[in-house]
């Protein structure tokens, strides 16, 4: 889901870095609270961790493929906040290392994948929380990428329109191509999300941050 | 001193990935994402890059892997250097 450069209308290139700056700044100062030596080397090591889960292409349907984007799982064991970082992280190395996704267009990839998909996870397992846990995390990991999916199909739609049909993609092909893709590519995060997290909530239980400690557990 | 939950953790997600890292390739196909292949139904093409990146992702196994090795590496110090260096400015603030 990594944008390339020269697809999107100005305008909407620049609204997007806008909202990236700003949350991204947001995230910094909350991260700045939170952070403390305990945590330090799990997120950078979570943060590479999920930068070679993304370089998995697993295969769909028709020649497609999808890659895991790694919100939910940064959102379960970290939070929101740290998750933004962590994802945003990803993204400039990602960008300036590896020329995935382009340029101009990294602040519509933040947004959609740094700061929607976050917080989609965050509001999802909100839902589920003190019940169903486990399935919260299936649906929050489906759900940020099929929301972070909608995002761009909009932004595509939108720099269409405003261009004129110079930039972009008409809605009519945007919406339904972007949303069927990423609502399969979305099972296959639910799965690598979920296999993660039963995976650390063997080992590591105490890890989760969104778990809720069970009757008599220290929390 | 790191607590035993934390480095049981971090050991965990370090030995998962480990082996991801390995065995991608084995999984990973071709083709093209939901976002491409979107393009490609709607007949647009990616528009030439303002910037050029000095590294790519590879084209088979050994220098995909090298590319996943080099990744890790960037993004762990990027992110350690990232979260201690925020961690470092609250200290100084506490102890003013």
């Amino acid at each position: 889901m990594h944008i390339p450069d020269g697809i999107m209308s100005p305008e909407v290139l620049a609204v997007g870095w806008v909202v990236a700056l700003a949350i991204i700044a947001l995230a910094v100062l909350k991260v700045n609270k939170k952070t403390d030596d305990k945590t330090v080397p799990l997120m950078a090591v979570l943060a590479a961790g999920i930068f070679v889960a993304q370089m998995l292409n697993f295969p769909i349907f028709g020649g497609t493929t999808g890659h895991l984007v790694g919100a939910a799982l940064a959102v379960v064991l970290v939070g929101p906040w740290a998750g933004v970082m962590i994802i945003t992280i990803i993204l400039i190395i990602q960008c300036f290392a590896f020329g995935d996704g382009g340029l101009t267009v990294l602040g519509l990839n933040l947004t959609n994948m740094a700061i929607i998909g976050p917080f989609v996870a965050w509001g999802t397992l909100k839902l589920f929380r003190g019940r169903m846990e486990k399935t919260g995390v299936l649906a929050a990991a489906w759900a940020s990428v099929f929301i972070a999916s909608f995002a761009c199909a909009l932004e595509l739609a939108a720099s269409y329109q405003i261009s004129g049909g110079a930039y972009g993609i008409e809605a009519a092909i945007s919406m339904p191509a972007m949303l069927g893709y990423h609502a399969v590519i979305g099972i296959g995060e639910a799965i690598i999300t979920a296999a993660i997290y039963f995976y650390l909530l063997r080992v590591a239980p105490d890890i989760i941050k969104t778990r809720t400690p069970a009757k008599g557990e220290a929390s | 001193m790191i607590d035993r939950k934390y480095l049981k953790a971090i050991a965990g997600i370090f030995v998962l990935f480990a082996i991801g890292l390995v065995f991608f390739f084995i999984f990973s196909a071709p083709y093209g994402d939901g976002l491409e292949k979107t393009m490609k139904e709607a007949g647009i093409e990616e528009g030439e890059p303002v910037y050029q990146a000095p590294l790519n992702y590879g084209e088979d196994y050994v220098t995909a892997l090298i590319a996943g090795i080099v990744g890790f590496g960037l993004t762990i110090g990027m992110g350690y250097g990232f979260f201690k260096l925020t961690r470092k400015k609250e200290e100084i603030k506490e102890t003013k």
